[in-house]
């Protein structure tokens, strides 16, 4: 832009922010939408993996991953409601949705989306389901009858019809999933207001560091829960979750430092408005927890694990630690692009301020609502579906 | 009930299509009226846009009850400002063609804030083409009047000309071109 | 519903309450001359009906009568703006120092006085919705709550708005707020009710430069007509963006953004 030509760049900024820019219309809220999306994405990359790429060694979380998903996914519109400024009105994303907006497809890419999910959970259980049926009562027997579509063929002609009806649903799961978040990702890559969004590379960040955020869920909640309950690790799991996150943290990462890269070298557009939001308002989020600790110190441990040898429980304490570092550097990714885009003003001359709130509908505390509710969702899941396999309790001991 | 499970799957694969046929069929009868005229938005939009009260008239509304003023302020140099900035709005003071409120008459420091908005020399933006500035206090001290003076004190604030131009004559100013 | 049946039910009165394409002359305010002639006592046609404002630099005097008029017009609600006005003051060192404190509603009483540096320029720069041609904020909208009316003005459905603020991301000239009691989008109309009853926009009448000019575009006499047509050289904010407003600045500098 002209304001910013030669060497007038940095002192054309005099701290202007135009008068409607005060606010940051997209808060905490908006920052979670992508992270639950995000979750139920990674976490069913594991499960599509296992089902119908017949990465084997992922059965013992395959089950749980869609499990896992499923529980986020009933939470993700969660956010969106809390952030609308009339909620009531929010089924007019139904109704009248608009062709030419990338948000208008919402409502159907999440139904669609969820049905699919809920379908795969119960072919993926049936055989489960038809034995928790035989053994339950009353109201519950009633659940499971519903659940099994109320039959108890469990015949290897029906077994082999649910796994290809299972390998069909994964099949279009996957491009609904990546079409959900990528999605997610366009709303931002697609505002050419906001120099920090408008890039095509918005939706594969978006997918890949999803890929990593599931991924390392998965692997926290599986390391954690069978630690809780007293019950092995099954390594031979852990090390290809392990392996998969390496992939998709790599390519992630890279994505993200290239967007900041063309930045910096193509000085295209507002690019020292961007610079400035990195060294400026975001130096700390940005640089130092985004990349530093958050990224870099995971990718030398990442490499590590999957370069040298290690000895097993070693191995599963970093990928527990390197787990939960990554799930932080998604969240912290997702807040810097999401509330970290908005600091800019539009006059291209100043950065506003977001203080969070606690009590506030989209404020802190309902945050952590939200964020604990698909927890709750998965440990009442829990007492329907069984997380693990029968045989897994034994098999894995010898291992 | 005997049915064999590929069945039962059919059925529950066609209560899926019927729902989501069902689900449509809903969204088309809950379609705002009017939606879809002129494009995918509610075209009686318009219609209620276009139907949103007035509160500025213009200064002939104004100018239509106050004769007095209309005089003075038609031939002086504020003719193109608007009564209602200084006074207020048309909707304040009239409601179905009678007078529902008193619109409050701006009175001394008052004035001189209002007139320096525009008339401020220091606000190095304003051109001598466009508008006539001074500089407060050095315009009261050239023209030799007390500095706690207000603008309205020389100047009529409908026609700010009116009295200087009078005295001018007066004194025969006018016609030496001072 | 076709648009031609529509039309045809709105003129023989049969949807209640609709498009009034003739404006019914009521014996109150509207009891004076017309502002923006050809509009009164006429057929309506939206779709033949396309206006233009210019906004020129080189007359406004910061006043801020505009913003005034616009809050009195429309209540709008504290630190949100539908129309404000920037003063722009370039440094010796070609420096841009831009404010607008309380959005200009105040005027500018007192030069700014934290400038070290001698000042080689200061002007003031209105700032108002662009009524883009190709507006961002209609194509983001999820549920046609924004839409471009036929006659080319970007209005707010506020009975289909849920308060995404997708528009408000989406509008690269940052006019947009959420209307804090109405939870929904808000921004400036170029005050729409008036233009159909043939008045000014309120900030227009109300400019004691005639900074502010409104006119329309399919009448060859109109005061904007004259100038778009003529050699002189307008700017619209923000080219780059392809939002082709229907706003244009006549003598803004190349800073101003």
């Amino acid at each position: 832009m002209d304001a910013a030509h030669g060497s007038s760049v940095v002192t054309s900024i005099a701290n202007f922010v135009f008068p409607n820019d005060f606010h940051v219309h997209w808060s905490m809220m908006i920052v979670l939408y992508p992270y639950i999306t995000g979750l139920v994405d990674g976490a069913f990359i594991i499960a599509a993996l296992y089902y119908l790429f017949d990465v084997k060694s992922l059965k013992p979380v395959a089950r749980f991953s869609l499990l896992f998903a499923l529980a986020f996914l009933f939470c993700a519109t969660l956010p969106l409601l809390l952030h609308l400024g009339r909620p009531e009105r929010n089924l007019n994303m139904l109704l009248t949705p608009s062709p030419s907006s990338a948000m208008a497809g919402f409502g159907y890419i999440y139904a669609v989306s969820m049905g699919v999910l809920i379908f795969i959970v119960l072919f993926v259980y049936r055989p489960d389901l038809v034995e928790l049926r035989a053994t339950s009562k009353g109201r519950l027997q009633m659940l499971y009858r519903v659940m099994t579509f109320d039959s108890v063929d469990l015949s290897e002609d029906a077994m082999a019809l649910d796994r290809k009806i299972i390998r069909f649903l994964v099949g279009i799961g996957i491009p609904i999933a990546v079409v959900l978040h990528g999605y997610v990702g366009f709303i931002f890559g697609g505002v050419k207001a906001n120099p920090t969004w408008s890039t095509p590379l918005m939706p594969v960040i978006f997918l890949f560091s999803a890929c990593v955020s599931g991924i390392s869920a998965v692997i926290l909640a599986y390391i954690v829960i069978r630690k809780i309950k007293g019950r092995s690790i099954d390594h031979g799991c852990i090390k290809t979750c392990v392996n998969t996150l390496i992939l998709f943290f790599i390519l992630a990462f890279t994505f993200e430092m290239l967007e900041v890269f063309s930045h910096s070298y193509l000085k295209s557009g507002y690019h020292h408005m961007v610079e400035g939001l990195l060294n400026g308002p975001l130096a700390n989020s940005f640089w130092l927890w985004q990349v530093k600790i958050c990224s870099v110190i995971p990718l030398l441990t990442l490499g590590v694990m999957g370069l040298i040898k290690i000895n097993k429980s070693l191995y599963n304490f970093l990928a527990a630690v390197v787990s939960a570092i990554l799930l932080l550097q998604v969240l912290i990714m997702r807040w810097n692009v999401v509330i970290g885009g908005q600091l800019m003003s539009k006059s291209a001359r100043g950065y506003t301020q977001f203080h969070p709130e606690w009590f506030d509908k989209e404020g802190i505390l309902a945050v952590m609502a939200v964020m604990a509710l698909p927890f709750i969702i998965l440990f009442v899941m829990g007492k329907i579906f069984p997380f693990w396999h029968k045989e897994s309790q034994t098999n894995v001991k010898e291992t | 009930m005997g049915l064999t499970y590929r069945r039962r799957l059919l059925i529950v694969l066609i209560s899926i299509v019927v729902l989501s046929a069902g689900g449509l069929l809903i969204k088309r009868l809950l379609l705002p009226k009017s939606f879809g005229v002129y494009g995918p938005y509610r075209a009686d939009a318009i219609a209620e846009a276009a139907l949103v009260p007035i509160r500025h008239g213009t200064n002939a509304s104004c100018l239509k009850c106050h004769p007095y003023e209309a005089k003075i302020h038609k031939k002086g140099r504020h003719q193109a400002i608007s009564c209602e900035f200084c006074h207020g709005t048309f909707a304040d003071h009239v409601t179905d063609g009678k007078k529902s409120g008193t619109l409050p008459v701006k009175k001394e420091k008052e004035i001189t804030t209002l007139c320096l908005r525009c008339h401020n020399t220091e606000i190095k933006a304003r051109h001598e083409e466009v508008i006539k500035t001074v500089a407060m206090p050095d315009h009261l001290k050239n023209q030799n009047v007390k500095l706690t003076n207000n603008c309205n004190q020389c100047h009529h604030v409908h026609a700010p000309l009116k009295y200087i131009n009078r005295a001018k004559q007066i004194t025969g100013m006018m016609e030496a071109g001072l | 519903m076709k648009r031609r049946s529509f039309i045809k039910q709105v003129l023989n009165g049969s949807i209640a309450g609709s498009l009034y394409l003739v404006w019914p002359m009521s014996a109150n305010s509207l009891d004076v001359p017309e502002q923006i002639p050809g509009i009164r006592g006429k057929e309506y046609d939206s779709l033949n009906r396309e206006f233009a404002f210019i906004v020129d630099i080189t007359r406004c005097i910061g006043c801020g009568s505009c913003c005034v008029a616009d809050k009195r017009e429309y209540d709008v609600p504290e630190g949100n703006y539908r129309t404000w006005v920037e003063r722009y003051v370039k440094g010796f060192s070609d420096t841009i120092y831009v404010d607008s404190p309380h959005g200009g509603l105040d005027g500018y009483q007192t030069p700014r006085s934290d400038i070290k540096e001698k000042v080689r320029d200061t002007f003031f720069v209105p700032k108002l919705c662009n009524m883009c041609k190709e507006a961002p904020c209609v194509q983001v909208c999820p549920v046609g709550a924004t839409f471009k009316s036929p006659d080319g003005f970007v209005l707010v459905d506020e009975k289909r708005c849920v308060g995404c603020s997708y528009c408000i991301q989406a509008c690269p000239y940052s006019v947009r707020f959420l209307h804090p009691k109405k939870k929904v989008a808000d921004k400036c109309t170029w005050c729409y009710q008036r233009v159909r009853k043939g008045l000014l926009p309120a900030c227009v009448q109300v400019c004691p430069t005639h900074a502010r000019k409104f006119g329309s575009m399919k009448d060859e006499t109109s005061e904007v007509y004259q100038i778009l047509k003529g050699p002189g050289v307008l700017t619209v904010l923000r080219k780059e963006m392809g939002t082709y407003p229907a706003l244009y600045y006549k003598g803004a500098r190349r800073e101003v953004i």
